[in-house]
């Protein structure tokens, strides 16, 4: 193999394992919430570590890629978009990190059962396949993911305002309250983040952007 | 690693080297000697002929202390002649052997022709000279006679080094040409003559080299005699050349100075072809510092 | 560089329609149909020995130089077909001029380079023809440095010197098409930078088709980008599509190196 598909390899192969830690961040971050466990919500910052450390090696990876080998057609929007995919996934670490530093403040519950692990799920669910999507070379799958971001949205919005009504109706929990709306709100960002992801995979793989598409053409539907 | 390679000792390569690089200088030595010997001898034996009255006196029949001052004319005459005929044709052929010709059967049989003709020895084209413009033409033994086969032998010539100055034109330069919208014609005129006027203006004059040394031809065209007016530009008339001139003295044997003005005449031949050389030389190289 | 959002305004100046070439037996082109807009610059790329140079050299009828050619199919130049149109070819080679791989400047003064097309037209009046030289050289972004010495021979020149020498020389009749095989190949980068530098200048008033087998030089000054192979066209689109997202496989497979 010339020397460029083994570092096109290793840029794959470096998002993968960066997805892959913040897939491992995800499961801490659920079970942290449901567990109220300080030790899981640590573990999600020592791998939070890592993850930046990933950041930083593939930044500089596709960089060099662009400045010594001119790549283009597909080689080019892989790592065009790699530029892009990789920001999002250090944020979604980012995000569990937030949602794990409140785990030992949402205790008691005060939210109806299982609302709160279904989000987590169905997040999870979305960047694991979003990561599939970019493994998989699998444009329906990447389009799959888009769509699904309104079931998220959804469901966000509705655990929003019952967390409204549980604050009218009980100031005494208006400070978990307040954890739980902060909590929702990252895995929502965490969602948005995974949708951003299979855009961009969209764009690897068919070569027209699938952002935005009120302004014209529509690459998702 | 395997086995060391055969190597030569160094020793032996560089002694080998440097005997062949003396042998080779011994023979360009003994090459100047010969030369030296026979120029040597030469002017040794013309010594005493060598004057200026030698070249500007008529040559006498009988006695001695002739010159060869009609001699000279005459050669340089005949050669100029000659090369007058014989460039139109031979610079025509030429180009139109390199330029315009296929490479199918045409060309084969004009090279055919053209080689054959070169090949031809003088004293053939000689005997040919003699019978068909001397005798069937009735020109008789005459300076026209002598041009024309004179002609022959050097139209193979320049045919030749026309054709071959042409070939060695790059072919970027003609095809710059061509991209510009030239015509064939002009290519040729103003890019590939140009470039090859070198190789041919060479060629012209060593062919006048050797015209000039020619003695079978013109003893049986221009004849052994000459005109007594001096200097006379009639084509009719006999005109007897320095090489002839040599010839005739020294096979005829009747003149008491017959070696002398033999040597003599050689010398004078010599120092002409020398001088030819030399000029050939001094055009290359202003030829070439114009053009780069 | 024209960009897929707006629209190609420049009319067609040369077009191909089925176009067959053959040397004796063997077919060199097949089939090739495409257009060439006017001023604007089209980049001819594809590994060695796709017909790539034969094809440009049809646009002038150079080959004919050699040997007879058979083309079959149409060639035009403003509608006009190129090889049954009666055209004559001199004239056509006036139109459309031709820069080769080596630069090939006769053994002349630079002036006479530069005067030797104008010449074979004509012009011979001495005011006319240094208007010319100068306006040309000008154009190649020659003149500054040679204006000084322009009886000086040309082989004298720096390799990329002597090529935009080549330029101006093909610019002195005055061409609507420049055909430019391969310009920069023999050039170092800065030289190869100068002349890409005028390719896009020249643009402005000339059509240009330029062969490379440097990718990259194609995707720096070419509007639109041809893909040939094996004498065949693959893919033709504006430069900026073919870099990004070229449609055919094969056309891909080139760009990021993995033929073969």
């Amino acid at each position: 193999m010339r020397l460029f598909d083994t570092e096109l390899k290793n840029l794959r192969d470096g998002i993968m394992a960066m997805a892959g830690i913040a897939e491992e961040m995800i499961e801490l971050t659920i079970q942290a919430l449901a567990e109220r466990s300080s030790a899981k919500a640590d573990r999600v910052n020592e791998l939070d570590r890592q993850m930046d450390e990933w950041e930083l090696k593939l930044d500089q990876l596709c960089v060099d890629l662009l400045a010594l080998h001119s790549p283009a057609a597909t080689d080019l929007r892989l790592i065009a978009s790699s530029l892009k995919i990789i920001p999002e996934v250090e944020r979604i670490g980012d995000h569990c990190c937030n949602i794990a530093r409140r785990a030992s403040f949402v205790h008691p519950p005060i939210l109806s059962e299982g609302s709160l692990e279904r989000l987590g799920q169905e997040t999870r669910g979305m960047v694991r396949r979003a990561v599939d999507a970019f493994v998989g070379h699998d444009a329906a799958l990447a389009r799959a993911v888009i769509k699904n971001d309104d079931t998220v949205d959804d469901l966000y919005a509705q655990i929003y305002r019952e967390l409204l009504r549980i604050m009218l109706a009980d100031p005494l929990c208006i400070e978990r309250a307040s954890h739980l709306i902060l909590v929702i709100k990252n895995w929502e960002r965490i969602a948005d983040q995974a949708t951003n992801i299979a855009e961009e995979v969209l764009y690897i793989l068919e070569g027209r952007s699938a952002k935005h598409p009120y302004l014209r053409g529509n690459a998702v539907e | 690693m395997a086995a060391a390679l055969p190597f030569r000792p160094r020793r032996l390569s560089r002694l080998t080297n440097r005997i062949m690089h003396l042998a080779l200088w011994g023979l360009a030595l003994i090459f100047v000697l010969v030369l030296a010997l026979f120029i040597g001898s030469i002017l040794k034996q013309g010594w005493s002929v060598l004057n200026f009255g030698f070249l500007s006196r008529m040559p006498e029949t009988l006695d001695a202390g002739g010159g060869i001052k009609p001699e000279i004319f005459n050669s340089l005459y005949l050669v100029a002649l000659s090369l007058a005929i014989a460039l139109p044709i031979g610079l025509g052929a030429g180009i139109y052997m390199a330029e315009y010709a296929g490479q199918g059967r045409a060309l084969r049989f004009l090279r055919l022709c053209i080689e054959t003709l070169a090949a031809t020895p003088s004293i053939v084209l000689a005997l040919f000279g003699m019978i068909v413009f001397v005798q069937m033409m009735g020109w008789s033994f005459s300076i026209r006679s002598g041009a024309v086969t004179l002609a022959l032998l050097n139209i193979p010539v320049i045919t030749r080094v026309t054709e071959m100055s042409l070939m060695a034109v790059p072919r970027e330069l003609k095809e710059a040409s061509y991209g510009l919208g030239a015509t064939k014609l002009q290519t040729i005129l103003k890019v590939a003559l140009p470039h090859a006027a070198t190789g041919i203006l060479t060629g012209l004059v060593l062919t006048a080299g050797r015209a000039f040394g020619e003695s079978a031809i013109l003893v049986f065209t221009a004849g052994t005699n000459t005109s007594q007016t001096f200097p006379d530009f009639r084509l009719t008339v006999p005109g007897e050349t320095l090489s002839v001139h040599l010839w005739y003295v020294t096979s005829d044997g009747t003149l008491p100075d017959a070696r002398e003005i033999a040597a003599g005449t050689a010398a004078v031949m010599i120092v002409v072809l020398l001088a030819l050389n030399l000029s050939v030389r001094v055009l290359d190289r202003f030829i070439r510092r114009k053009t780069r | 560089m024209l960009s897929p959002q707006t629209p190609e305004t420049k009319p067609v100046k040369l077009s191909v329609r089925n176009m067959d070439f053959r040397y004796g037996e063997k077919k060199v082109l097949d089939g090739l149909s495409l257009d060439i807009h006017a001023e604007r610059v089209t980049a001819i790329i594809g590994p060695s020995g796709c017909g790539k140079s034969t094809f440009l050299k049809c646009f002038n009828r150079i080959h004919e130089i050699s040997a007879p050619v058979k083309v079959s199919g149409d060639m035009m130049i403003d509608g006009v077909d190129i090889y049954r149109g009666g055209i004559d070819e001199v004239d056509l080679r006036r139109r459309v001029g031709m820069v080769f791989q080596k630069p090939n400047p006769f053994p002349k003064s630079i002036y006479e380079n530069v005067a030797f097309g104008p010449r074979l037209f004509g012009v011979k009046d001495k005011a006319t023809l240094d208007g010319i030289v100068e306006d040309a050289l000008r154009k190649s972004a020659l003149w500054d440095e040679v204006k000084d010495r322009l009886k000086e021979s040309a082989t004298g020149m720096s390799g990329g010197q002597q090529q935009r020498l080549c330029i101006a020389r093909a610019l002195a009749v005055n061409p609507e098409v420049l055909l430019m095989d391969e310009p920069c190949s023999a050039l170092d980068p800065i030289a190869t930078a100068k002349i890409e530098e005028l390719i896009v200048e020249l643009k402005e008033n000339l059509t240009i088709v330029i062969v490379t087998h440097n990718m990259q030089q194609a995707a720096r000054v070419s509007d639109y980008t041809a893909f040939f192979w094996l004498g065949k066209l693959i893919e033709m689109d504006l430069t900026e599509r073919i870099f990004t997202t070229p449609r055919e496989r094969m056309t891909e497979d080139y760009l990021t190196g993995r033929f073969g």
